[in-house]
């Protein structure tokens, strides 16, 4: 298999995209392209694109995305396809350029993940997410994302006395790195007492799905983000040194989470670590900055412990430490993370590795990990049934 | 979905599943038989949700998490909301989702006597 190196990230500001799919998606692409310095024209050298998105049939009546971006972009006759895993196509584009480039098929592949979800109101959004659920056993009822989240979350506090405050912590920890990282949707810090212990915290924070508050659940946002991925032997062609994608591993779960031998476990999260660690030939020890899909902030504190940074049930004593901040002993979310920067489904697991190749090249203004060296995303597909984990490592001089 | 609930048991090693499998979770065979899965089961975790998908006319709805003593595990609404991990629940069915045409029956657990 050949080595694969990202030589190009884009990443447009998350929010409200404003602009029709495919130029949102061109937008974060060309930024991507002239990172890596790619000129839009006849021997551009790109050999496929890989479009992540969930939802554009549903959200944006659009289909054949991948086909029109490369049309809008100019790179005619790349091979194109639209890649849909649910809250995981992202990192699973990325698994596919990476394929292609690995196999020798290709030698130069763009990843772009996007969603427009913000033309709809929140419950079309709600329910269009809640039907990666079981349709008998789950979206049937009503259940929601949020609504197995709440369940989750009651459990693993039950189990390993988590504590609501702890979930704050979290979510304002997110906020405070957002802050730095000007591709993020919510710009603010919410306060930490108001949000908790105020007598109006219930109005300024209300449940959603209890017991998880408005600030533990991230919002709804448009957004993309782009990678050119290249086989490490052209890496010289471009302008940036490669940073090398050094292991990928991604599991899946039983499809309705009452099923599950341990409800309170991630067991996807776990082996999808595992696999890529060995991939990499690296321990959790090795890892100095991560990105962990928070989509509910119990996500963070659960996938934590599943990819070995901290004992089972530890999690949140690690988050009252302040080991997950920057500075800390394993920086969590720089960037924002699902809670601050955004969702957007399609576009989170290559948003996760736009952010950590920052970190790596040292380009995080603001929130940056010093002389992080190996880094590690967790893209985490419907209620955890199907998980993707990468590993990216900078390699010395 | 049907009024009433089943488990499915796999004819060959007798593994009960519930939602309806098309392999055996645990001997992969393909025949399953339906047997009622009803009576009381253990609350093992709740939540209230607030924010409901389209089509719910309420300000929420409790779900849970339950296990029978056939050691499923299933997902329902709750028709009670004085919930606590642990509680005794007695399994009914219920409309669950009302549609035009194609109203949804599912579980609606109720607290046991």
């Amino acid at each position: 298999m050949r080595e694969v190196g990202i030589v190009g990230v884009g990443h447009t500001k998350f929010g409200t995209a404003g602009v029709p799919l495919v130029d949102m998606l061109a937008q974060a692409a060309l930024e991507a392209l002239d990172d890596a310095g790619i000129k839009t024209v006849a021997g551009h050298g790109v050999d496929q694109v890989f479009v992540s998105s969930m939802g554009a049939g549903f959200l944006n009546r659009q289909h054949g995305v991948a086909s029109a971006l490369v049309d809008t972009l100019n790179l005619r006759p790349a091979m194109a396809e639209t890649i849909e895993n649910g809250p995981a196509s992202g990192a699973s584009a990325i698994k596919l350029g990476y394929m292609a480039i690995a196999s020798g098929m290709c030698d130069v592949v763009l990843v772009v993940g996007g969603e427009l979800m913000r033309l709809i109101s929140g419950w079309e959004a709600t329910d269009f997410v809640a039907t990666m659920l079981h349709p008998e056993a789950e979206y049937n009822y009503g259940l929601t994302l949020p609504s197995l989240a709440g369940m989750f979350t009651r459990l693993c506090m039950e189990k390993y006395g988590i504590e609501e405050k702890d979930l704050a912590l979290v979510s304002v920890k997110n906020h405070q790195n957002a802050m730095h990282n000007p591709g993020a949707h919510i710009q603010l810090v919410p306060d930490l007492y108001a949000i908790t212990e105020d007598e109006d915290a219930i109005i300024i924070n209300p449940h959603v799905a209890e017991p998880l508050h408005v600030y533990d659940v991230c919002p709804v946002s448009d957004g993309a983000a782009a990678l050119v991925l290249c086989s490490m032997e052209v890496a010289e062609r471009f302008v940036k040194k490669p940073v090398k994608i050094s292991g990928i591993g991604q599991a899946t779960d039983t499809h309705a989470v009452a099923e599950r031998e341990v409800p309170s476990d991630l067991l996807a999260v776990r082996l999808a670590a595992q696999q890529a660690y060995k991939m990499a030939g690296l321990t959790p020890q090795d890892i100095d900055v991560a990105e962990l899909h928070d989509a509910f902030v119990i996500l963070e504190i659960v996938e934590s412990e599943e990819v070995g940074f901290f004992p089972r049930g530890e999690g949140h004593l690690a988050v009252r430490r302040g080991d997950t901040k920057i500075g800390g002993k394993i920086p969590i979310n720089t960037s924002g993370g699902l809670k601050a920067k955004g969702h957007p489904l399609g576009a989170t697991g290559v948003s996760q590795i736009v952010e950590l190749t920052r970190q790596l090249r040292g380009e995080a203004d603001g929130r940056q990990v010093q002389g992080a060296k190996n880094a590690l995303a967790i893209n985490f597909g419907g209620f955890g049934n199907n998980v993707v984990a990468t590993i990216l490592t900078r390699e010395e001089d | 979905m049907g009024e009433s609930m089943y488990a499915y048991k796999c004819q060959t090693c007798g593994q009960l599943h519930h939602p309806a499998h098309v392999t055996c979770k645990k001997c992969g065979a393909r025949e399953f038989e339906p047997v009622p899965l009803e009576g009381e089961g253990i609350l093992l975790t709740y939540t209230r949700v607030y924010n409901l998908p389209e089509g719910y006319m309420k300000p929420f709805i409790p779900f849970g998490i339950v296990q029978f003593p056939n050691g499923l595990r299933v997902s329902g609404q709750m028709g009670t909301n004085d919930l606590e991990i642990g509680m005794k629940v007695k399994a009914t069915v219920g409309i669950v989702k009302e549609g035009v045409g194609k109203d949804c029956y599912g579980f609606i657990f109720e607290k046991a006597d």
